[in-house]
């Protein structure tokens, strides 16, 4: 029995420590996951910064914002099922562009800014918009975890991604600027909630109060039907 | 002062412990480990899985990797503890010869290898492709059953 138990002792001390490295490096990991201190001198610099993601036409008449948050439910019923039909009928025929600005509300939902940085880094990979929908679609799975990165690069190695590169990018700060410049960039914009939908056509921004289908494309229509300066 | 060899020998206990129950605790205990580390990630608690064949993240992120909202390595972690606790009981003197202890490690072993067989079918013909830590949990069972086999005589043989 003296040799049963000593073997047992080493399984379990092996064991021990092998589970334990892991999960040691995956907690301790060096991914940013909330805003950062930004060191901008006025409302240009922030703009340039705060880049959103662009989908269609960048030169289509009608721009049509949205600033959304990864861990809200209202964002992922967007994404999944009115954005499509959006996109299927404004931005494909190039009627609008569509783009996506960050705005993670870290207050209540503590894996939307690494959220956010991970769909970036997807787009360093030109799979942003394939990455988006994976978020919300698995929005349920992630959203509770205590360390989420371990499941963000499960996602991309699903879509065919380069791993190493995605969690290169996603156990870094990149991006964590981009993102946080996106956040203060919708807070100036007087945004306070998520989704947050806007359209701007003929340099008039008109928001939009519902996020579905019809009050979308009601809005678009009402923008595309005024003249430059109307409104 | 306790005589050692009077110590060894209660320690010991007048019937053998059994090879197989030893065979089971240590394979149970490697298979815990495996379905922990699984379970860690599953609960965001590691980094990256760490794969060196097959693709582990495709099993892990298809909606085979959970029963309703439990993880499935949730369960081997459940699974692989009762058998550990089950045949490290079944080692102690006043246990060694326990019909209960062979019959529960039996049947849950078989369940074990059954839902085992079940999920190594899923990666090889729903989700097409393989989690290395699955496949290595799914032998470690079988063999686990394997080590259990010796219970069933135990259970026919008659009292003492």
């Amino acid at each position: 029995m003296k040799k049963f138990y000593l073997l047992f002792g080493a399984v379990a001390a092996i064991g021990i420590g092998v589970v334990g490295y892991n999960v040691g490096s995956g907690v301790l990991g060096s991914a940013v996951s909330e805003p950062i201190e930004l060191d901008i001198a006025d409302d240009a610099e922030l703009v340039e910064l705060a880049q959103g993601v662009t989908k269609g036409d960048p030169d289509a008449p009608v721009t049509i914002v949205e600033f959304g948050d990864y861990q809200c439910p209202g964002c992922g019923s967007f994404a999944l099922s009115v954005k499509p039909q959006i996109d299927g009928t404004f931005v494909e025929s190039g009627q609008a562009s569509f783009v996506f600005y960050d705005f993670p509300l870290i207050s209540i939902h503590n894996n939307a800014f690494l959220a956010a940085r991970a769909a970036r880094c997807a787009g360093d990979q030109d799979m942003f918009w394939e990455y988006h929908e994976t978020l919300f679609r698995n929005q349920a799975r992630w959203s509770t975890a205590t360390s989420p990165a371990g499941g963000f690069e499960d996602y991309a190695g699903e879509l065919g991604m380069d791993e190493g590169e995605f969690g290169s990018c996603l156990n870094s700060d990149k991006y964590a600027d981009v993102v946080t410049a996106n956040l203060e960039l919708g807070e100036r914009m007087g945004v306070t909630g998520t989704p947050t939908l806007m359209v701007n056509a003929n340099n008039q921004t008109r928001r939009v109060n519902a996020y579905d289908y019809q009050s979308l494309a009601t809005a678009i229509e009402l923008v595309m039907s005024e003249g430059p300066g109307a409104n | 002062m306790k005589d050692p060899a009077v110590a060894s020998s209660a320690d010991e206990g007048p019937v053998a412990p059994a090879t197989n129950r030893m065979v089971i605790t240590i394979l149970s205990l490697v298979g815990f480990f495996v379905a922990s580390y699984l379970w860690a990630h599953n609960l965001g608690l590691t980094g990256p899985i760490v794969c060196g064949v097959g693709d582990c993240s495709t099993v892990q992120s298809s909606e085979y990797a959970m029963v309703g909202p439990v993880p499935v390595s949730a369960i081997g972690v459940l699974g692989y503890l009762a058998l550990i606790v089950l045949s490290f009981l079944g080692l102690q003197p006043r246990h060694r010869q326990s019909r209960l202890i062979g019959g529960l490690m039996l049947a849950g072993s078989a369940v074990g290898v059954a839902f085992s067989a079940y999920l190594t079918y899923l990666e090889a013909a729903v989700i097409e492709a393989w989690c290395q830590y699955c496949v290595v949990s799914a032998i470690l069972m079988t063999l686990v059953f394997l080590a259990c086999l010796p219970e069933a005589g135990r259970l026919k043989a008659p009292n003492l």
